[in-house]
C-alpha cells in the first residue's frame, strides 16, 4: 500500500505527537512498541527518524486508533 | 388453580396482541433484542475505555476495537430491525416514521424513541467514519449523545416491544441495565476529578433515572392493558382480540372441564 | 533606568513621547505607495531580507523571511479569504522577568514601534494590527489615537492587554488570545504565518524588531549593516542586571563583548561568579571566561548560553547558583500551561529534584533522575518551556559542577539563604485557566475519553 506504482521508494514518513491533543491513553504504545515507548507518566516517547517501510501499515493503524487523533504520520519537516 | 389460570389469561392475550402472521415480525423482535445486547456491549466497552481500564490480557486497543465492532454490529442489526418493521405491513409503519420521530400512528411515543435512537446511531456512525476529517471537538460533542442513545433504545424496546413481560426478556433487559448502571457509576466516580459538583449531579441523575424507569416499568408495560395505553391503534387491538377469541373460548372450555373434573 | 548612547539607534537620548517630537527626530514613516499585489514582494520586505535583521524576541528568526512568508500566504488567499486579509501582531508583552527592554522601548519611542507596525502591515498586505502589552496600555492607546488624527495609521491598530504569565507572550499563545481561545501555546503546524488570527496569515514580531524595521525603511539595509557583524548585523537592546553598579537597558552593537557591556553597566557591585545569558531559557557562563564572549547568538550558543531577548544577569559569589536555578525552575514549572503531559508532569518533578539538590542532599540516584528528566521533557511540549527549562538546568549542572559536588557530599552551602538575585514576578501566578469548556481539565489523570 505504501509503494508507488513504478516501484520507486515511497516518501519517508515520520511519526509525530501533537502534545496538546495527547491525553496519554497509550493505544499507540500498545500497538507500536517497536517505535513508541511510554515515559514515566504514560505519554508516548517516539523513536526519532523515518518509519521503516515494513512498519508503515502498523504505524497507520496506531494513528487510526488514537482516541484524540494526536498521533500523526507526516513527511519530515 | 382456576383463578390463577384466569388471571394468567389476560396477560398472555395482551402479550400477543399484535400478532402478525408473517415471519418478519419475529425477525423484528429478534433483531431488536440482539441490537439491544450489542448496544449494551458497545456501552460497556466505551465506558471501560473512558475510565482507562486495562489488564495484562486486555490492552486498551482491544477494548476500543471491541467497542467499535460491537457498535458496527449493533447498527447492522438495527438496520435489519428497521427494514423488517417497515416492510411488515401489519402495523403500517411507513418510511417517514423511520426518520421523523413521534408522528407514527402505532404507539407514537415509544416508536418515536426508536426513531430517535436510529437518528442518533446514524449521526454517531457518520461522524466516526469521518473522524479524521472533522475537528476533534465536533466529533466528541456528537459522540457524547451516545450516552442518551442507549437508554432511549431501551425505553423504546420496553415500551414498544411486545415481549417485555416475557420473563427471560425482562431478565435480559434488567441485566443490561445493571451492568451499564454499575459501569456508569464507576465512570462518574473516576472522571472529572476537578469538578465534584458535576460528579454528584451525575450520580444523583443516575439514581433518579433508575428509580423513575423502574416505577414506570412496573406501572406501565408490566401491567395489563399496556398495548392500549401505549397507543396501539384500536383496529389492531380489535383484530388481535378477534384472532384470539376462538383460542380464549378453547382455554375457557378446558378450564371448565378441569374444574368439573376436580369437583 | 539609565541608558547610554552608543551609536544610538533605537533608544533616543530623551524620551520621544509625542508624535511631533518623533516626527522631528526621525521624519515621517516612508510609506511605499505601491500596491501589494505586484509580482514581487514589497520593497520593504526585500530591504529587511537584505539587512539580515533577526527577530529580537528571543527566537532570532530572520524577520525578512517571516514577512515574505506572510505576504505570500496572503496572496495565495483561499476560497473565502480576500487577498489582503493578513494580520500584524506586535509582541510587546515582555514576560521574561529579567528583561525590561520592550517596556522601555514602548515608553521611550512608542511611535518608532508604531511606525514599524504600519510599515510592516503595508508590506505584507495586512488589514489589521494588534499591539500586545502586559501593562501601560493607556499611553499607547493615546499614541495610536494621535497618529490616527495625523493620518499616519494606514491600518487600524488595536492595543491589547495580555494577562501575565511566562508563556502568554509566546507567538501562538498571542494568536490564541486574539482568537478568544486563551493565551495558550498551540501545536505547529500550522504556523501563524500560514494561519493565525481568525485563520488569516499573521506576522508576529517583537516590538524591537518592528522598531528596527521602521529604521530600515528610512535608511536602508546598508545603513543597518553598518553596525554589528556580517553574520549578526545591527544593534540589540540588552537588559543588564544582578551584581552590577548600574543595572539597566543598554543598546549595543551585536558582536560587542560581554566585558564591554558589563563596563557600561558600571562594573561589578560585588565579586561575581557567573553570568546568566539569554534569560531563563539561556545558560550560565562562568566568570571571568564569560567576559571574552561576543554578544551574538552564535557565539553565545557555542559557549553554552544563548542571546534570547538580550538578558544578562550577573550572579555574585555570595549567592548559591544551584539555589537560584532551583527557584527559577520552580517558577518556570508553575508557568506551564498544563496542556502537554511531559511538561505538566516533568517540570514540577525537575523543580523538586533540583530543589533537593540545592536545599537538601544530592544523592547519586537523584542526579541520575535529574539528568533523565532533562531528556524526558526536552522537545515534548507545544512550546519551548520544557526545552528552555531543561537547558537552563543542564547548563547549571555543567557550569557549577564544583558546587554540585559540594552539595552532594556536604549538603547545602550557606549561600542559599541570601536574598534571591534572579528576579521572579511577585506573586508568581500561573497563567489563566483554559477558557473553552470543551477542553478537559488539564490537571486530571487519567484523562477520560468521552
Amino acid at each position: 500500500m505504501s509503494r508507488a506504482e513504478d516501484g520507486r521508494r515511497p516518501r519517508p514518513r515520520v511519526l509525530r505527537v501533537n502534545p496538546v491533543a495527547c491525553q496519554g491513553h497509550g493505544m499507540c504504545i500498545e500497538l507500536l512498541p517497536e517505535l513508541i515507548a511510554a515515559d514515566p507518566w504514560g505519554y508516548p516517547l517516539i523513536t526519532p527518524g523515518p518509519v521503516p517501510d515494513r512498519l508503515l501499515p502498523l504505524a497507520q493503524r496506531a494513528v487510526n486508533s488514537c482516541p484524540t487523533l494526536a498521533l500523526l504520520l507526516t513527511s519530515p519537516q | 388453580m382456576t383463578v390463577r389460570l384466569a388471571a394468567a389469561l389476560p396477560t398472555h392475550a395482551e402479550a400477543v396482541v399484535v400478532n402478525s402472521a408473517t415471519p418478519l415480525w419475529y425477525i423484528t423482535r429478534a433483531t431488536g433484542l440482539v441490537a439491544m445486547v450489542l448496544l449494551t456491549i458497545s456501552m460497556v466497552c466505551g465506558l471501560l475505555s473512558s475510565v482507562g481500564y486495562q489488564r495484562p490480557g486486555l490492552p486498551r486497543f482491544v477494548t476500543l476495537g471491541l467497542h467499535r465492532n460491537a457498535s458496527v454490529l449493533a447498527v447492522a442489526f438495527t438496520a435489519v430491525h428497521i427494514v423488517t418493521t417497515v416492510t411488515d405491513g401489519y402495523a403500517h409503519i411507513p418510511v417517514q416514521d423511520v426518520f421523523i420521530p413521534f408522528i407514527s400512528a402505532y404507539r407514537p411515543l415509544w416508536l418515536g424513541l426508536g426513531t430517535v435512537t436510529s437518528d442518533l446511531l446514524l449521526a454517531l456512525t457518520i461522524t466516526s467514519l469521518l473522524r479524521s476529517r472533522m475537528s476533534y471537538r465536533t466529533w466528541r460533542a456528537v459522540h457524547w449523545t451516545a450516552y442518551a442513545c442507549w437508554p432511549v433504545a431501551l425505553l423504546h424496546g420496553l415500551g414498544t416491544g411486545s415481549d417485555t413481560p416475557v420473563r427471560w426478556v425482562l431478565l435480559l433487559t434488567l441485566l443490561c441495565v445493571a451492568i451499564v448502571t454499575a459501569l456508569a457509576g464507576w465512570r462518574i466516580a473516576v472522571g472529572w476529578p476537578g469538578r465534584p459538583i458535576a460528579r454528584v449531579a451525575g450520580a444523583v441523575a443516575l439514581v433518579l433515572a433508575l428509580i423513575a424507569a423502574g416505577a414506570w416499568l412496573s406501572a406501565g408495560p408490566l401491567k395489563p392493558g399496556w398495548a392500549r395505553r401505549a397507543g396501539t391503534p384500536p383496529a389492531l387491538l380489535n383484530h388481535a382480540a378477534g384472532l384470539l377469541a376462538p383460542r380464549t373460548a378453547q382455554v375457557a372450555a378446558h378450564i371448565g372441564q378441569t374444574a368439573a373434573r376436580d369437583a | 533606568m539609565p541608558s547610554r548612547a552608543v551609536r544610538m539607534r533605537l533608544l533616543p537620548e530623551t524620551p520621544q513621547l509625542t508624535l511631533d517630537e518623533h516626527l522631528s527626530t526621525y521624519g515621517p514613516p516612508p510609506f511605499a505607495d505601491t500596491a501589494c499585489d505586484t509580482a514581487g514582494a514589497a520593497p520593504l520586505i526585500v530591504a529587511v531580507e537584505q539587512s539580515g535583521l533577526a527577530g529580537r524576541g528571543g527566537a532570532g528568526f530572520p524577520a525578512g523571511r517571516k514577512m515574505r512568508a506572510v505576504a505570500e500566504a496572503g496572496r495565495r488567499g483561499g476560497p473565502f479569504r480576500s487577498q489582503v486579509g493578513t494580520v500584524v501582531v506586535a509582541n510587546g508583552a515582555e514576560s521574561e522577568p529579567a528583561s525590561g527592554k520592550d517596556r522601555l522601548l514602548l515608553r521611550r519611542a512608542p511611535h518608532l514601534v508604531l511606525d514599524g507596525i504600519v510599515l510592516a502591515a503595508e508590506a505584507v498586505g495586512a488589514t489589521r494590527a494588534y499591539l500586545c502589552v502586559h501593562d501601560e496600555a493607556a499611553p499607547l492607546r493615546d499614541a495610536v489615537t494621535s497618529r490616527e488624527r495625523a493620518g499616519l495609521n494606514r491600518v487600524p491598530v488595536q492595543v491589547v492587554d495580555v494577562p501575565g504569565g511566562y508563556v502568554a507572550s509566546q507567538e501562538t499563545a498571542l494568536v490564541g488570545l486574539l482568537n478568544g481561545t486563551g493565551p495558550l501555546p498551540a501545536f505547529i503546524p500550522p504556523r501563524p504565518s500560514e494561519r493565525g488570527v481568525r485563520r488569516h496569515p499573521t506576522l508576529v514580531q517583537n516590538v524591537e524588531t518592528l522598531a528596527n524595521i521602521a529604521l530600515i525603511a528610512r535608511h536602508g539595509p546598508e545603513w543597518f549593516r553598518e553596525a554589528g557583524t556580517p553574520s549578526a548585523p545591527g544593534t540589540a537592546l540588552v537588559t543588564v542586571s544582578g551584581a552590577v553598579a548600574r543595572p539597566g537597558v543598554y543598546e549595543a552593537e551585536l558582536g560587542t563583548t560581554i566585558e564591554t557591556l558589563l563596563d557600561w553597566a558600571g562594573g561589578f557591585a560585588e565579586p561575581p561568579q557567573a553570568v546568566l545569558a539569554g534569560g531563563y531559557f539561556g545558560g550560565w557562563l562562568p566568570l571571568p571566561a564569560a567576559r571574552r564572549v561576543h554578544l551574538t547568538d552564535q557565539a553565545l550558543r557555542a559557549a553554552g548560553a544563548a542571546l534570547g531577548p538580550g538578558v544578562l544577569i550577573v550572579l555574585p559569589e555570595s549567592s548559591c547558583p544551584l539555589a537560584e536555578t532551583a527557584r527559577v525552575t520552580g517558577y518556570l514549572a508553575s508557568q506551564s500551561a498544563g496542556q502537554c503531559g511531559p511538561c505538566r508532569n516533568g517540570l514540577p518533578a525537575l523543580a523538586d529534584a533540583l530543589g533537593q539538590v540545592a536545599f537538601g542532599r544530592a544523592a547519586d540516584d537523584l542526579l541520575r533522575w535529574t539528568h533523565q528528566l532533562l531528556g524526558l521533557v526536552s522537545g515534548r511540549g507545544a512550546c519551548h518551556l520544557p526545552d528552555g527549562t531543561a537547558g537552563l538546568v543542564g547548563s547549571a549542572l555543567t557550569t557549577f559542577a564544583d558546587d554540585l559536588r559540594y552539595h552532594a557530599t556536604r549538603g547545602p552551602c550557606g549561600r542559599a539563604a541570601r536574598l534571591p538575585v534572579l528576579p521572579l514576578p511577585a506573586p508568581a501566578a500561573p497563567p489563566a485557566p483554559p477558557a473553552p469548556p470543551a477542553r478537559p481539565d488539564p490537571r486530571s489523570r487519567p484523562e477520560a475519553l468521552a
